[in-house]
């Protein structure tokens, strides 16, 4: 009996043991801790790095490297022509006053010699 | 003790920490599942929302109507180039001149300076299309029509008078970060030359429509 009672009671430790020493590899093996900070450094450190330099870089360039107006024209533009009609007018009363005079002298001159020739 | 109790004991006894270690197990792990959760949202998913009140730029179509409706223009639209001494072309001394666009300044609506130019004074013709262009003041608005059928709406931000001698070209011409206009036409007192001085509109897109515009 007293055998029975011992195998008993060996058997309920060992089954004891057995149940815990799972348990203990559960809770302390530091497999959760390397594989989370594993996971989480390759995968955060690649994916900001490149993807916030191009951008970053590309923005500025190209507003600063081409320009928005392709030809920048030279001095101010010519966007007012003032009334010029006043002074041609007075120019062309001289140039046709002038030729006028001319025309009149030249017909005087030929009626004077008309004159003499006759005499 | 007799051997039944002796046996009923040793079995609650084996069933107790059997069931005691058993019932341990599930607790632990739970807490590892959300540890293991909570770093991840605050990685950086949340950095792709970028500015959002921008103004909305068009793409490139070419001018073909000018409107000012405070100064009553409403002209049909020249395109302009360079002249041979590098000066910009201005539109040719008409009666019921039109004013141009400079062809190579962005389009209206499109990021940059878009450059538009028309006469005060137009010789004998008398008045240009940009008579009253000096009498625009802030917040009044021009309106573009592009060759695509859209239309561009500019508010005035500035009207500047200055002397041809000290034309700003950087602000006219100069690089800008949203879509703006100029309006350009000559001004103050008149020299043995003509105008002496330049009359300049700084103007920025505040709207723009689709389909003709009335």
């Amino acid at each position: 009996m007293r055998r029975t009672v011992l195998s008993a009671t060996a058997l309920a430790c060992t089954a004891v043991l057995a149940g815990t020493v799972p348990a203990f590899a559960d809770g302390t093996t530091p497999s959760p801790v390397p594989s989370t900070t594993r996971s989480a450094e390759p995968s955060a450190v690649p994916s900001e790095a490149p993807s916030a330099e191009p951008t970053r870089a590309a923005s500025p360039v190209p507003t600063r490297d081409s320009r928005q107006v392709a030809a920048v024209p030279a001095g101010a533009p010519d966007t007012g022509v003032a009334e010029p009609s006043s002074d041609s007018g007075t120019e062309g009363a001289l140039i046709g006053g002038g030729a006028a005079a001319v025309l009149a002298a030249g017909m005087a001159v030929y009626a004077v010699r008309r004159r003499a020739t006759r005499a | 003790m007799t051997p039944l109790s002796r046996r009923a004991f040793v079995t609650a006894a084996t069933g107790s920490l059997l069931a005691g270690c058993a019932g341990r197990a599930p607790e632990r792990t739970a807490p590892a599942a959300h540890r293991r959760a909570a770093p991840s949202p605050s990685s950086p998913s949340s950095r792709s929302t970028a500015a959002s009140g921008t103004p909305i730029a068009l793409g490139r179509s070419v001018p073909v109507r000018l409107r000012i409706p405070a100064i009553g223009v409403d002209t049909p639209l020249l395109r302009l180039g360079l002249a041979a001494d590098g000066t910009v072309q201005v539109p040719p001394v008409t009666a019921h001149d039109r004013a141009g666009w400079y062809r190579y300044s962005p389009a209206p609506g499109q990021t940059g300076p878009s450059v538009i130019l028309g006469h005060v004074t137009v010789g004998a013709y008398g008045d240009g299309v940009f008579r009253r262009l000096a009498e625009l003041r802030r917040g009044e608005q021009a309106v573009a029509r592009l060759e695509n059928g859209r239309s561009a709406v500019f508010t005035v931000d500035e009207v500047r008078t200055v002397a041809k001698a000290a034309f700003p070209t950087q602000d006219v011409y100069g690089d800008v970060d949203r879509p703006e206009l100029r309006l350009i036409t000559c001004g103050g007192p008149r020299g043995g030359d003509g105008y002496l001085d330049n009359v300049i509109v700084f103007a920025s897109l505040t709207g723009t429509t689709t389909g003709t515009t009335p």
